[in-house]
């Protein structure tokens, strides 16, 4: 039996058809029915464009392409041999805002995604004003954003060279406010602890134990029994280079380098049904990316603890994202602590932008995982511009013998509510997907 | 306790920034309160959009987001139907950011068919082309405030006044340029010489359309607290019928002059002005607004 569903509430819309055998989900594919062409879009605009229309690929994850955009582009400089130079201070102010990008991103899928349907599952209901918890959350963390980056969404305060914002300590002083204000509310709403005991727990079981939300989304996961399904490859990629992650891959618990030169794309499978976004493969392997993949990348001690008794189910899925808010959080915190205003926000950089030519590669991590985008320029101008998002990896839609991360993560759910709450802990963006 | 108004607010062609944007609003507990969400793509709503495209409710305010497609479908229905159903009983349609306005960035996916729900750029086209129920929230993204005063007004009963473009004059009078920190650079003509320095004015190399834009993103500020200008980074017109425009971070010149003046004054104006603004070298404005730290 195939049955077909709409998956609202995401970030646009994607329907999911599911094969039932024996009342389990049995196979599922993924089709996202949207398309805008944005690499069009792109083609034939001077470079610099690119920091203005590809922030527009997503509302809720802008800043991310914006970063890889300016990567893309400062890598056609080196690879010209003009590598450009930038400040450490530029450089922390790049990965600030975007770290701060992420936390607004996790807080609002956590509040306006994951509890109310897990309420929903777990029959529980939640009051509309708690799911208005995210969007404050958010806001504060995009007010820090905006200090540095004007605005959010659709900021381009990252060129090439650095980026266009001069603040003074008076900028510095007042983002280290909002962001303990920030870390004041998460410490009261989400974990009953402070910041830095949170950051120090190595074992699942103090996650129970735990007084706010944190340990109520702990033991509703439970009650729902989402430490129990929702395995996928158990296999991560990580492309993107932050001081929060470092560029690997995992395979059976070990941890290898990668090349993103072995990134490929092949064409999704679906039944019937028009779908507009490419499957990403690494070596043609399916990978599982973003924040489950950064923690046990990095080895974050309580995620690896979770890890070793629950696998990637969508519990440590879910777990995982929700952790990485307290060590971005903490991330952040350094980097506005280290930053020297002293020092300038942008070089010049020393050959014009109008006579560039060649190829670039930009890659950082996204929210949901790497972002790539690749760039060809003829004396400045785009011939052609490739987006690879995060959610083509996840979401990818592959046939019944290499299923995507996520419709491998459905297969053997006893319902769809089960199996849409197992795709929804890889957080659905269907505007990145198809761009 | 009042009934609370009902509002639906859907999606064309979109990347979700305006609903994003709007999320910032300080005050969504007040708009929870006071409207009833029929259905928004993440709020608490009361439908489902599948509930909502069988066209058996009705809504008092249809906010629209992104640019119009008569040919899209959204979860399998015509969103053709769907936002003829909804916009021709509402009381008011608000165009949430450029796209729904004008069509802006996603016009460009197919420019012959995609529009904004009134106008295609300037010209009069669209689903609800001359009605007097439509007001352009126009912005690439929609800035949060603007949207909080309109459905605010809405719910008091106070009437928007708005301009030949359906915007509301109270909100898009100003430019973009006004309470921009880089005013006495601009006043002085002390250009930016590069990027990433709080001194200079970006209007003369930088493509900053601040003189050119209706938008008071320098009155009211950006997540409450900065805007693209005070960041350093030019004013890109967002907020205009032509964005997004070509070649975004240069001032187009003619023998060194702008291309394009402050709105209202003529070329002839401008230039004198400029020229004996210029004669002057004014050593305040040439070096480091606060020395200590260069």
């Amino acid at each position: 039996m195939i049955t077909r569903k709409w998956i609202e509430r995401i970030e646009g819309e994607a329907s999911v058809q599911f094969t039932f055998e024996h009342n389990k989900v049995s196979f599922a594919t993924i089709a996202f029915p949207h398309f805008r062409g944005m690499e069009a879009i792109l083609h034939a605009r001077p470079a610099m464009d690119a920091l203005v229309i590809t922030p527009r690929v997503c509302g809720i994850c802008g800043h991310s392409h914006l970063f890889a955009a300016v990567r893309a582009i400062e890598s056609v400089y080196a690879n010209s041999g003009f590598p450009l130079e930038i400040s450490p201070k530029a450089e922390a102010l790049r990965e600030l805002t975007l770290s701060l990008e992420l936390i607004q991103n996790h807080f609002k899928w956590l509040y306006l995604v994951i509890y109310p349907e897990l309420s929903h599952l777990v029959q529980c209901p939640i009051a509309d004003s708690f799911r208005l918890k995210g969007a404050y959350a958010a806001s504060l963390a995009t007010k820090v954003l905006a200090i540095f980056a004007g605005q959010w969404p659709h900021s381009s305060y990252m060129i090439p060279g650095g980026v266009t914002c001069d603040p003074t300590y008076v900028d510095t002083v007042r983002a280290m406010g909002l962001l303990d204000e920030l870390i004041r509310w998460f410490e009261k709403e989400l974990t009953g602890i402070s910041l830095e005991e949170y950051l120090h727990l190595s074992s699942t079981k103090a996650l129970s134990r735990l007084s706010g939300d944190m340990g109520d989304l702990d033991k509703m996961l439970r009650a729902a029994n989402m430490h129990k399904q929702g395995f996928s490859y158990d296999r991560y990629c990580v492309l993107g280079e932050h001081g929060f992650s470092k560029p690997s891959k995992n395979i059976n618990k070990r941890t290898t380098k990668v090349n993103a030169k072995q990134v490929t794309l092949e064409n999704p499978y679906t039944v019937d049904e028009k779908t507009y976004a490419k499957n990403a493969l690494y070596q043609n392997n399916p990978f599982e990316t973003g924040p489950l993949a950064r923690a046990i990348i990095n080895g974050i001690p309580l995620i690896k603890h979770l890890h070793r008794s629950f696998r990637d189910s969508t519990y440590s899925r879910i777990m995982a994202r929700s952790y990485e808010i307290a060590l971005l959080l903490n991330h952040c915190k350094i980097l506005l602590q280290s930053i020297r205003l002293d020092e300038p926000s942008f070089i010049e950089p020393h050959k014009k932008i109008t006579s560039l030519s060649g190829e670039g590669v930009g890659i950082v991590e996204a929210p949901r995982g790497p972002l790539m985008h690749k760039v060809t320029l003829n004396k400045g101008i785009i011939d052609h511009y490739a987006l690879i998002t995060p959610t083509q990896w996840n979401l990818a839609s592959g046939s019944p013998q290499t299923p995507g991360p996520a419709q491998k993560a459905m297969i053997g759910a006893d319902s769809i509510e089960i199996a849409t709450f197992t795709f929804r802990a890889f957080d659905v963006c269907s505007v990145c997907t198809t761009h | 306790m009042k009934p609370r108004l009902k509002l639906l607010w859907l999606q064309g062609v979109t990347c979700n920034g305006n609903t994003h944007s709007f999320l910032n609003y300080p005050h969504l507990s007040y708009i929870l309160e006071t409207f009833e969400f029929l259905y928004h793509p993440l709020l608490p709503s009361t439908y489902t959009l599948e509930e909502i495209s069988t066209c058996a409710h009705e809504c008092d305010i249809l906010v629209f987001e992104g640019a119009y497609d008569p040919r899209m479908e959204r979860v399998g229905t015509s969103l053709e139907r769907v936002v003829h159903h909804y916009g021709n009983h509402a009381r008011y349609i608000i165009a949430a950011g450029s796209c729904a306005s004008f069509g802006g960035m996603f016009k460009h996916s197919d420019p012959e068919h995609i529009t904004g729900l009134g106008f295609d750029e300037k010209e009069p086209k669209g689903p609800f082309v001359k009605n007097s129920k439509l007001i352009n929230l126009s912005g690439c993204p929609i800035h949060p405030e603007w949207m909080g005063y309109t459905l605010r007004m809405i719910a008091d009963n106070k009437p928007i006044s708005i301009d030949e473009l359906h915007r509301p004059k109270e909100l898009y009078s100003y430019l973009a340029h006004h309470g921009c920190t880089r005013n006495e650079y601009f006043e002085w003509k002390v250009d930016s010489d590069h990027f990433g320095t709080k001194e200079g004015c970006l209007f003369y190399k930088q493509g900053c359309r601040g003189p050119m834009t209706h938008a008071s993103c320098n009155k009211i500020l950006w997540n409450d607290v900065s805007s693209k200008t005070r960041a350093g980074s030019p004013c890109f017109g967002c907020t205009e019928p032509d964005f997004p425009r070509t070649n975004m971070f240069e001032t187009k010149t003619n023998m060194s002059i702008p291309q394009d003046v402050p709105v209202g004054i003529s070329k002839r104006s401008y230039l004198t002005m400029a020229g004996i603004a210029k004669s002057f070298h004014i050593p305040r404005l040439e070096k480091r607004l606060i020395d200590d730290n260069t």
